[in-house]
């Protein structure tokens, strides 16, 4: 039957078809529904060509008209303006095809991935991010920030496909209608600030930091409109409503930095400074996450770490944890811990940096280690009190300075308890933040213990977790501040 | 326009434009030519802005406008079906039904097409696209390209085919992994 029809078909939508084919054609289609499937979908076909074909004009065009005034009359017709926007916008949010050779995107910036250099000009060819971060600009303005491990392919200058990675867009006015398309939905701007996460398992996540986003689950009918705030998880041609993870995405001023931390020989400073600290005799852990094993069991996801292609745990879902288990064997006196962390969102009631799971009273000195609603850092020993003239209202030591501002990029931070001198000292990012003293101040226990978690739901922390130190001893101001300074990926 | 009317405009752009592409596909599957569907696409098109008022705000734009735009293709065979050789009012109402049922999975083979694109020799790639330029005329795009126009619509048939087939075997793939 289909030998029989389809060159009926092809007549028919060539306009060729004679009045005794269009009668067998219509017979044909009148009692068979495998004929109307099989119509439908050469039509539906040949309709997906035409829109291909309407983008590919549309750039000849642009190509031709670049620099040439198209101002419009003002003695419109309020439907005849309607109609002039709905045309512009068909093409903005139409499909798009790569005319000569004129790039999609150029790029801008790079911080540790090899394969790209700033200028290269991309096509419509398939791209792998193995480490680092790259920041690119569309031929019509938008600036995108790529993060490894990634793999996309732009399909125009307005169509961006990415199976696999995390991007920012900043998209100006003459980019509107820029579309990310992952496996699980697309993003279509309308003039925005957005991210999409694609992780390597999982459902993607759109985040709109500003402005206004449509978000379309793959089969789904209905698209959702997400405005600067929202975010979305979409999942099996459905979205659902997450939390904003707004800095969970590098932005193009810290693709700069970055670079030039590499450039200042950063990565090397830092593996010199982990080599030296692993023969320190007084380490009871330091965690990079490099090696190919879990370094503990737990609940994340493993992603880029401060350098290109390094790793580190990232928590991001409620109960997300990493379970270790050093140090229980004894107490220990004088303890510092730091770590570079990533905050990607801030939130109630703790972010947990290292919780010990045996926290009780029964169980003196055990350390709980966090990030508070108020965004400032404590360290909580349990039936330790303050000493008297302590301004910290809630009972455990904290931190002064908020790391607000510190939100959506590496930060250090660290203390340092000494029980002997009753003393607990804050570092954010190698400074001497605050000492706070305790009046009673047990000898520090640990053991059993979480990353990111206590409880495995209300101490969530939000973000990734870089080079976790602790080590049985107390750090001098000077140690700590070095420790920043090699560890520093920025510049 | 006032911010009210700002703001509705803003609205239809925002439900036009993520749905243009589909209900031009719909109006596609149901008339003879690409030029006849453009043609009843810009009636829909100002029809669906004309009407939004009674659009409801929470309703599925999609089918209402499904429904905008068979009411006009119907009209335009009723007006132009004299002078033209189309599908009778009976398949076009069973097509319009049936496709528009079937549009999710219409819409995976349009999404798969880009991909089956790639795999078409640049060369013919950029043929097929002059004839599927709007306003493209056959002749000019054979004569251009060295064939006889009985042989560009052989040429134009086997592409059509093959990239058929392409969409076919994407799509079951998609299933079966």
């Amino acid at each position: 039957m289909k030998l029989d029809m389809e060159p009926l078909i092809h007549a028919y939508m060539d306009g060729t078809i004679s009045h005794d084919e269009m009668a067998r054609l219509n017979a044909l289609l009148l009692e068979n529904a495998e004929a109307r499937r099989e119509f439908a979908e050469l039509l539906n076909m040949d309709s997906a060509l035409a829109a291909l074909a309407a983008g590919w004009e549309e750039e000849a065009l642009e190509q031709a008209q670049t620099g040439r005034s198209t101002a419009p009359s003002a003695h419109r017709a309020p439907w005849l303006m309607a109609t002039v926007c709905v045309v512009i916008l068909m093409v903005a949010a139409g499909w798009w095809w790569q005319v000569a050779h004129r790039p999609f995107a150029t790029v801008e910036s790079v911080a540790g991935a090899a394969a790209f250099q700033p200028g290269a000009s991309l096509h419509g060819e398939l791209h792998e991010l193995h480490a680092g971060t790259l920041s690119l600009i569309t031929r019509r303005g938008a600036h995108v920030v790529i993060e490894a491990p990634a793999s996309f392919r732009f399909e125009s200058a307005q169509r961006l496909r990415i199976s696999r990675g995390r991007l920012a867009a900043d998209v100006p006015p003459s980019a509107k209608g820029f579309t990310v398309v992952t496996p699980s939905g697309d993003a279509i701007d309308l003039g925005t600030r957005f991210g999409v996460d694609v992780p390597a398992q999982g459902a993607a996540e759109i985040h709109v930091f500003q402005g206004e986003v449509i978000a379309k689950a793959t089969g789904a009918r209905q698209q959702q409109s997400l405005r600067g705030g929202d975010a979305v998880t979409m999942d099996q041609g459905s979205s659902t409503t997450r939390e904003l993870r707004n800095a969970a995405f590098i932005q193009p001023d810290e693709v700069s930095s970055l670079k030039a931390g590499l450039a200042a020989g950063q990565r090397t400073r830092a593996e010199a400074a982990l080599q030296q600290l692993r023969e320190d005799p007084a380490l009871i852990a330091l965690m990079d996450f490099e090696a190919e094993a879990m370094p503990g069991e737990g609940v994340y996801r493993m992603v880029q770490g401060r350098w290109p292609g390094s790793r580190a745990p990232e928590f991001v879902q409620v109960g997300d944890h990493l379970k270790l288990d050093v140090g229980g064997d004894r107490s220990w006196p004088q303890l510092t811990l730091a770590a570079w962390v990533r905050i990607d969102r801030l939130g109630e009631p703790y972010q947990s940096l290292l919780h010990t799971d045996g926290w009780s009273k029964n169980n003196p000195g055990q350390v709980h280690w966090m990030i508070t609603q108020e965004a400032v850092m404590r360290l909580a020993l349990i039936g330790n009190t303050l000493a008297p003239g302590a301004d910290e209202r809630q009972g455990y030591p904290d931190s002064r300075t908020p790391v607000l501002p510190e939100q959506g990029r590496w930060m250090h931070v660290a203390v340092v308890y000494d029980s002997a001198k009753k003393s607990v000292r804050f570092y954010l990012n190698g400074r001497l933040d605050k000492e706070t003293r305790q009046e009673i101040a047990h000898p520090a226990r640990l053991g059993p213990a979480q990353i990111g978690n206590w409880n495995q739901r209300d101490r969530k922390l939000s973000g990734r977790v870089d080079e976790l130190l602790i080590l049985g001893r107390a750090m001098t101001d000077d140690e700590v501040h070095t420790l920043h300074t090699a560890g520093n990926p920025y510049r | 326009m006032s911010p009210s009317e700002n703001e509705r405009h803003h609205r239809f752009l925002r439900a036009f434009t993520a749905q243009e592409p589909v209900i031009r596909a719909y109006v596609r599957r149901l008339l003879p030519t690409r030029a006849d569907a453009d043609d009843v696409m810009q009636e829909v098109s100002v029809v669906l802005w004309d009407k939004f008022d009674s659009f409801q705000a929470d309703g599925d734009f999609r089918s209402w406008a499904f429904g905008v735009a068979r009411y006009e293709v119907l009209a335009w065979l009723r007006d132009k079906g004299r002078d033209k050789l189309v599908l009778d009012e009976t398949v076009v109402t069973k097509l319009a039904d049936e496709s528009a049922e079937r549009e999710p999975h219409l819409e995976r083979q349009r999404e798969a097409l880009e991909a089956c694109m790639q795999k078409v020799p640049a060369d013919q790639r950029i043929l097929l696209m002059q004839a599927y330029q709007p306003q493209a005329r056959m002749q000019e795009v054979a004569e251009a390209s060295g064939r006889t126009s009985a042989g560009f619509y052989q040429w134009l048939h086997r592409m059509r085919r093959m990239l058929m087939d392409c969409i076919r075997r994407a799509l079951a793939q998609e299933v079966s992994s």
